[in-house]
């Protein structure tokens, strides 16, 4: 099923700015490939890609204890696979982690055909909810104040909060 | 194969401002020798990102070498940080794998590969310089090995290879024998912040 949603990559990437990103570490996926190339022309953002997105919390967490602001930038799959890395960094060491991830499938999750549901959407609330993740929802270019909410409540309730990509950013 | 504790005495002598990481066997006997603010256990974190949790404090702090202590079955958790590593190398990185071939804290079954995996090789496939690649099985050896690895730009890729004891899990508590094993990780991390950004 086609992703319907569309959010301008450099409204993400201003938004990154205004926060006070430094560094994003992940692995790109359709979904944010726009944003990964536009941030590669950033003056003043390094773009650190992982091998496995578990690996990116360490990494980010290394960035942050060590003064610099780090965003990370990975698919619902990824983030899956990372969840003892999440709770190992961002949660045990109650860091104020900012999360982009992709959601990957979210067209899928009103098919009539279970079978035709992309687990990596169903999944993915239900999983942040057990791990207590707060997240917001980013669907379109009014949504991108999102990013600021969700480093707001990173930053005063130091813990991570995700924000989730609906579709491809362009 | 050398004793673990007479290895980590030979680092804390050449040790002086660096971080220091320690990773499951390694973290209460480094508390032993060592007793440093710079020191962070990793207990209570992610089994395999030490290293991750390394690289990423040594590009956030170029002027600060960060030393990671790492156990063999860590490093084999996420081999692809070696790649990642030698692609934004950093210079003040010393990435040290502690091998004894076993899974220690948890009665030393043995590791994946364990007689045959060589770390060395698979560091310089990732793209470490092979100078600055050392394999260490001897204690002399080592001891005129680190003067180098304390001094030279990295990143670093140093396995020493050691026997395996019976050390048990790593466990944070108040009355931990382990001074900086007693605080919550969260506190730890806050510390080590604070001493960094000072």
């Amino acid at each position: 099923l086609q992703e319907d949603y569309f959010v301008k990559a450099d409204l993400i990437v201003s938004e990154l700015k205004k926060c006070g990103i430094t560094h994003v570490i992940g692995v790109p996926d359709n979904g944010s490939r726009a944003v990964y190339e536009l941030l590669w022309k950033t003056p003043g953002m390094t773009v650190i890609l992982t091998c496995r997105e578990g690996e990116a919390f360490g990494v980010a967490a290394g960035l942050y204890v060590g003064g610099k602001m780090p965003l990370l930038l990975i698919q619902n799959t990824g983030f899956l696979e990372s969840g003892d890395a999440l709770r190992g960094t961002g949660v045990a060491m109650s860091l104020p982690l900012l999360m982009i991830i992709g959601y990957r499938g979210y067209a899928t999750l009103n098919s009539n055909n279970p079978a035709r549901v992309d687990t990596a959407a169903s999944f993915l609330e239900p999983t942040l909810k057990a791990w207590e993740i707060p997240f917001y929802l980013m669907k379109d270019d009014a949504a991108v104040a999102n990013i600021s909410k969700a480093f707001g409540q990173a930053q005063s309730e130091s813990r991570p909060v995700a924000v989730l990509l609906v579709g491809e950013a362009s | 194969m050398m004793d673990k504790v007479e290895c980590l005495k030979r680092i804390a002598k050449y040790r002086t401002d660096e971080v220091v990481i320690t990773m499951m066997g390694v973290s209460r006997p480094w508390a032993e020798i060592s007793n440093h603010e710079l020191d962070l256990a990793w207990v209570g974190s992610a089994m395999g990102h030490a290293a991750d949790f390394g690289f990423g404090l040594a590009l956030a702090c170029p002027d600060k070498k960060v030393v990671v202590l790492n156990g063999d079955g860590s490093m084999l958790m996420s081999l692809g940080t070696l790649v990642t590593i030698s692609t934004h190398p950093p210079s003040n990185l010393i990435l040290i794998v502690v091998e004894n071939g076993t899974y220690e804290v948890t009665g030393n079954q043995p590791i994946p590969g364990e007689g045959f995996v060589n770390f060395a090789t698979i560091a310089k496939g990732s793209g470490f310089d092979e100078h600055k690649i050392y394999e260490i099985d001897k204690l002399d050896d080592l001891e005129a090995t680190l003067p180098k690895i304390f001094k030279e730009e990295g990143p670093i890729f140093a396995v020493l290879k050691v026997k395996p004891e019976d050390e048990p899990p790593p466990i944070r508590r108040a009355d931990h024998s382990a001074k900086y094993i007693r605080q919550p990780l969260a506190e730890d991390i806050r510390k080590l912040k604070a001493a960094l950004t000072k």
